[in-house]
């Protein structure tokens, strides 16, 4: 591979730098957001609710598996491929016994390193866990080993607790957070989007165009 | 890069006489402006601009060390780090990388410094073909044009505009709704997301703390960029860098209200290099290249400052000349009050001259900065280093004598009523021949308003 300008680029920096002051922010530790919503999880699930209803998006609140399991069912398109996340599997014994009996169904252990992305694209729906949501802003935090079926597919469900639930995105970016494993953490708000013709909003470019989450109460 | 700033004073006259333009600039501008301005209504603006203005002066005045702290922690990570100078080298390492893997075909999310560094043709010359993945970026693409604008690279063309276009280079059926187009380009470009090897990305912020590379979108198309590929080439400035994992709390509530109007963009993604043993996709490969390419040179001079720029593209929205003449006009692929400086800084002076004239200086854009650069300021300094070195003996001795009569109120007071009194003939037309064919200007009153107040003609 090719030398590259790393020692020139450095003294460049070094040279400039040496005529400025270094500088250290001191940095606040206030919230900038001029409305906070309560802290229990009726007042932050409400918020994250109507953040989410204006980008398109759903959050139910859910009494159990099965009514989960119900709302994925009629949500989805009955005949259309479904992908399971690993999570969902090792969180939500029923909802996934249920969900395996659907048509068209796949769990995460069945593809392994090197599978065809093709395969990835096949599914229109996905159900998954998370790491966090954000109230806020209506953000749901993904971590995942595969990356591809939740980026590529039309409908994304979302199973989440109710703990998983954040007030705001203080308590996202935090040294916490910055310890996480793996290589990657995506944060998902509302459907995919563009206003690159005309500004005029349009729905489902690249990723999902609906995105439901489900937050559990038991 | 084809840089064509030098010839501003012929692109603008093109480009301020194309009605259809400015409707379409206008429409999108004011749009995005109100938007913005919805979108802060919840927060505290003032408050995260300080913030952002006192961490991004901290991270370029310490470049080196988080620079060296990014460099160990992304390579921890497992990516590959390539510093470049030029742009020659950066597009050199890319195509290295590029053969590498055998790449036929790039899938590439929207970057100003992929834009910079020319890497789409470049890597069209050794048969490789970079698809822009972007509504905006892939439309003008089709077009063979260059974007206008740092977020809305297409926004100088109309719906019907893009309807002909895709008509013509991708064969769908003439239809303008933006729904349909949309699901036209996502057509085409899952196909190339599905069999592209290589992987093309800028980024947003380098988070020295933890090596991360934050990219900030909203079509997904970088998710799929940086995620469906083998080998993904990160390619960003070296001014990118930022201290603490915990800054983005600040930067993410300021990134998407000033550039769409958004509280969050709809996709954040926090990559920390190459797929683990333990995961089924994401590339093989990371690389991130840091481009320099003039941004050292900055440091320790009274620009420094435009290092702290997040490209967000407020500026452009609420400037009155970007508004008339559009992206193109400035010939550089920096367009906007930002673009009237970071071009000249970057690429030099003497082939952006006229740049920092591209403004009415109301300092709109330094009022919507997020990270609060005194762009209107930066601009006026920038014209008296060009001037000082360039300027013609007449305008030398126009200014000399502007200051001597700002300075000195009879004068001043005698100058007005000569203007006044020129103002009533057709000699001032004659001398300000440029303006005239574009816009009116009002009448100028018998009387100065001092003269009127003393005589008590108003109260
Ligand atoms: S100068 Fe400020 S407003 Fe303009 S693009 Fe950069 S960060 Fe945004």
């Amino acid at each position: 591979m090719m030398e590259d300008d790393r020692e020139k680029i450095f003294a460049s920096i070094r040279k400039g730098l040496r005529q400025s002051e270094r500088y250290s922010a001191e940095r606040s530790s206030k919230s900038p957001l001029l409305d906070k919503p309560g802290p229990d999880f009726l007042s932050l699930f409400e918020k994250f609710r109507s953040e989410l209803k204006t980008l398109g998006g759903e959050a139910v609140s859910v009494q159990d598996e099965a009514e989960a399991f119900e709302l994925i069912n009629t949500r989805s398109h009955a005949n259309e491929a479904l992908f399971i996340y690993e999570e969902i599997k090792s969180k939500y014994a029923l909802l996934t016994s249920s969900l395996s009996e659907r048509k068209s169904v796949k769990f995460q252990p069945e593809f392994s390193h090197g599978y065809d992305r093709h395969e990835a694209a096949k599914f229109k729906g996905v159900v998954t866990g998370c790491y966090a949501c954000v109230a806020e802003t209506g953000t749901v935090i993904l971590r995942t080993a595969m990356r591809l079926p939740a980026a590529l597919a039309t409908q994304l469900f979302v199973v989440a607790r109710g703990a998983d639930l954040r007030p705001s995105l203080d308590q996202i970016f935090t040294e916490d957070t910055a310890r996480f494993g793996g290589s990657n953490l995506f944060l998902v708000t509302g459907p995919s989007r563009t206003a690159d013709i005309e500004k005029q909003l349009v729905t489902g470019v690249h990723g999902p165009k609906d995105v439901f989450v489900i937050f559990m109460k038991s | 890069m084809d840089l064509r700033s030098r010839q501003f004073a012929s692109l603008y006259r093109h480009e301020i006489s194309n009605g259809q333009l400015r409707s379409n600039l206008s429409k999108a501008t004011l749009q995005a402006v109100d938007k913005r301005a919805q979108s802060f209504q919840e927060v505290d603006f003032p408050f995260l601009q300080k913030e952002a203005r006192n961490i991004k002066r901290e991270a370029i005045s310490n470049l080196n060390e988080l620079l060296s702290r990014f460099e160990d922690n992304a390579r921890r990570n497992g990516c590959k780090i390539f510093y470049a100078q030029t742009p020659e080298k950066a597009n050199a390492y890319i195509l290295g990388v590029a053969q590498k893997f055998g790449a036929r075909t790039a899938v590439k999310s929207k970057s100003m410094v992929t834009e910079e560094i020319g890497v789409v043709p470049f890597l069209a010359k050794y048969g490789i073909e970079a698809v822009e993945t972007d509504l905006g970026e892939y439309i003008v693409q089709l077009a063979g044009e260059s974007p206008s604008h740092i977020t809305t690279p297409a926004i100088h063309k109309s719906r019907t505009e893009i309807s002909r276009l895709f008509h013509e280079k991708i064969g769908t059926e003439l239809n303008d709704d933006p729904a349909f187009l949309t699901a036209e380009a996502r057509r085409v470009l899952r196909e190339k997301f599905l069999s592209a090897d290589l992987g093309i990305s800028g980024a947003n912020f380098l988070i020295a703390e933890t090596g991360d590379v934050v990219i900030v979108e909203n079509e997904g198309n970088a998710r799929l960029s940086t995620s469906a590929v083998k080998v993904h080439v990160v390619v960003t400035g070296i001014e990118k860098v930022i201290s603490n994992f915990s800054d983005l709390r600040i930067f993410m509530r300021l990134l998407g209200r000033s550039s769409t109007g958004q509280k969050l963009t709809s996709y954040v993604s926090l990559l920390r290099g190459p797929k683990g043993e333990d995961e089924t996709d994401g590339p093989e490969e990371v690389h991130i290249v840091l481009l320099d390419n003039g941004r050292s040179n900055l440091l320790g001079t009274e620009h420094q400052e435009v290092l702290h720029c997040i490209r967000c593209g407020a500026c452009l929205n609420v400037c009155p000349v970007y508004r008339s003449i559009g992206g193109h006009a400035y010939g550089s692929v920096y367009p906007g009050p930002i673009g009237s400086l970071v071009t000249p800084l970057y690429f030099g002076n003497e082939n952006a001259p006229d740049l920092p004239f591209a403004s009415s200086l109301c300092g709109n854009c330094t009022e919507v900065c997020p990270v609060g650069i005194e762009i209107h300021h930066q601009l006026l300094a920038m014209r008296h280093e060009i001037k000082s070195k360039s300027g013609t003996s007449v305008e030398r001795f126009i200014f000399k004598n502007y200051r001597k009569t700002m300075l000195r109120p009879g004068r001043y007071r005698l100058m007005s009523k000569v203007v006044r009194a020129l103002a009533r003939t057709s000699l001032l037309r004659l001398l300000m021949r440029g303006w005239y064919p574009y816009r009116e200007t009002p009448q100028f009153p018998p009387r100065s308003f001092r003269e009127m107040y003393k005589s008590g003609e108003i109260k």
